[in-house]
């Protein structure tokens, strides 16, 4: 169990770091007006990822609730 | 209830004038740390001496204040159970701190308009402040440690709980002490001033009616 | 099973919050540009952490008054949910701040007050776990949450008028005023903040029940 939590975390961080990095490394080659991903389309990107934060919150502590019952089970 | 304080208060002072652990140690720490800061920093500029002022009070309010429950032991608890008032024990513990802390925050000045210069204009307002910032700090950590002497931990766990809650403490004094310094205008200073004034009150409330509670088994 | 009708109501209200936050209009606004629609998902965690933490130090109230246990682990479970949520929101801030206000970390009071709030109950986690026995933690824990939430109220609403706010609504920050601005705005606010804070309520009702079931098996054995 202890070890889906740890892949569950890696997880999410890899795709928190993923949303992360690429606008960084697409602000390396960009043109002065800084057109990144999370600056286009009116920002809209920002919600994306403050929603994705969110959930991936709330699965984390899921994941952690249900590490807790399983345990709970096996008693 | 008065005698009951006065005889808990005089037995405080008593343990501390024949062990005398706390007050010198105490003492030392501060000659220590405004020595070090003296030699790092030589003398400070009004800002930095405000915030190093304020910061050695925060640890000598922890090193001194966690002394008053964290030294007694787990029977003589139970003794002083059964011969008072837990309010009446909380009002000595709170009468000593801030007594205690008082005397520290005054000796604590002293050194530093000593070692560290004085960039202060108005000392009595200065030293009122002090003496209104130990206060605070010291009621806030005698029930910290009255929690974490209940919970049988060390101090560290008392700073770990106290320091969120004494942080915007620190800054209000912080903010409120500029006013002694120089010419910098501080908007608001009565009203923040009543504030900690309230803080303090809310605080003491607080411990009365909390203790009680940590005080029965 | 049937649901109650309040965890209904959370799954209506957060649908509602996603798709009439993301679709319905909003005013364009310059530097905010459509992250204003981040007051429905980030504005909402900070609401929910208070509450959450208000149930818990209604519960501690309950605990000490009666000494019932269930009331102990109720308080836990918000307070520790309490926490999820300020995480979240100290998070979702920072990554909308990173793209309206240039960067992470401002010392805006708001952020300071969470930040104080998130370490107040880490304490509180380390308190809690640092005791053995159930009887005494539960009361030192019920203690110690009516001591710091009755002081964190207060400095929290102080703590504006010593550093200036980014935030709207204080400090004379003219970027966007949202919460007197749009009725539209309002209609999906508001149902937002309830929404979620019952889905949080929902998600720290889980938690006390397993927390129960726990604490029964272990008084069993």
């Amino acid at each position: 169990m202890n070890n889906l939590k740890k892949r569950s975390f890696s997880l999410v961080f890899t795709i928190l770091s993923i949303f992360l990095i690429v606008p960084a490394c697409w602000a390396q080659n960009s043109t002065p007006e800084m057109a990144t991903l999370f600056r286009s389309n009116g920002k809209i990107y920002v919600v994306v990822l403050v929603l994705a934060t969110i959930f991936a919150g709330l699965f984390i502590f899921l994941i952690y609730l249900d590490k807790k019952i399983k345990n709970l089970e096996n008693k | 209830m008065y005698a009951t304080v006065l005889a808990l208060l005089k037995k405080d002072l008593l343990i501390e004038w024949r062990k005398k652990h706390t007050f010198f140690g105490v003492m030392l720490y501060v000659a220590a740390t405004v020595f070090v800061i003296n030699l790092m920093n030589g003398q400070a500029e009004s800002s930095m001496w405000n915030v190093l002022f304020w910061i050695t009070q925060l640890f000598v309010a922890i090193n001194s204040v966690a002394k008053s429950f964290l030294q007694e032991s787990e029977e003589r608890f139970r003794y002083y159970y059964t011969i008072t008032s837990p309010q009446a024990f909380i009002i000595a513990k709170l009468i000593y701190s801030v007594a205690l802390q008082c005397i520290m925050s005054l000796l604590t000045l002293l050194l530093f308009h000593l070692l560290l210069g004085s960039p202060l204009e108005n000392n009595l307002l200065f030293t009122a402040l002090a003496a209104l910032g130990g206060t605070s700090l010291s009621i806030v950590f005698t029930f910290l440690s009255a929690i974490a002497a209940k919970a049988q931990q060390n101090a560290s766990l008392m700073a770990i709980l106290g320091f969120p809650i004494v942080a915007p403490i620190l800054l209000i004094l912080s903010r409120l002490a500029l006013k002694t310094m120089n010419t910098v205008v501080v908007n608001g200073w009565w009203g923040l001033f009543m504030v900690l004034i309230l803080l303090n009150i809310l605080i003491i409330g607080l411990s009365l009616i909390l203790f009680p509670f940590l005080w029965k088994e | 099973m049937r649901l109650r009708w309040w965890k209904l109501l959370s799954i209506v209200l957060v649908f509602y919050t996603l798709y009439f936050g993301l679709m319905g209009e909003v005013p364009s606004k310059d530097i905010l540009n459509e992250t204003i629609r981040n007051l429905y998902y980030h504005v909402p965690m900070w609401f929910c952490m208070i509450l959450l933490f208000t149930y818990a130090f209604v519960y501690a109230i309950r605990y000490l008054s009666s000494n019932n246990i269930q009331y102990d682990l109720k308080s836990a479970a918000f307070n520790k949910v309490g926490i999820v949520f300020s995480v979240l929101g100290m998070i979702t801030g920072m990554e909308w701040a990173t793209y309206t206000w240039g960067e992470p970390w401002s010392n805006d009071p708001k952020q300071l007050g969470t930040a104080l709030c998130m370490l107040i109950y880490f304490a509180y986690l380390v308190l809690r776990n640092g005791i053995k026995d159930d009887e005494k933690r539960a009361k030192i824990s019920a203690v110690y949450t009516i001591f710091a939430f009755s002081l964190m109220i207060p400095l929290i609403f102080v703590l504006p008028r010593m550093v200036d706010s980014l935030h709207p609504g204080n400090g004379g920050n003219p970027g966007f005023n949202a919460y007197d601005l749009d009725n539209r705005m309002r209609m999906i606010f508001y149902p937002a903040v309830i929404g979620w804070f019952l889905l949080g309520k929902w998600i720290s009702e889980l938690k006390y029940r397993t927390d129960l079931i726990d604490y029964k098996k272990l008084y069993h054995e």
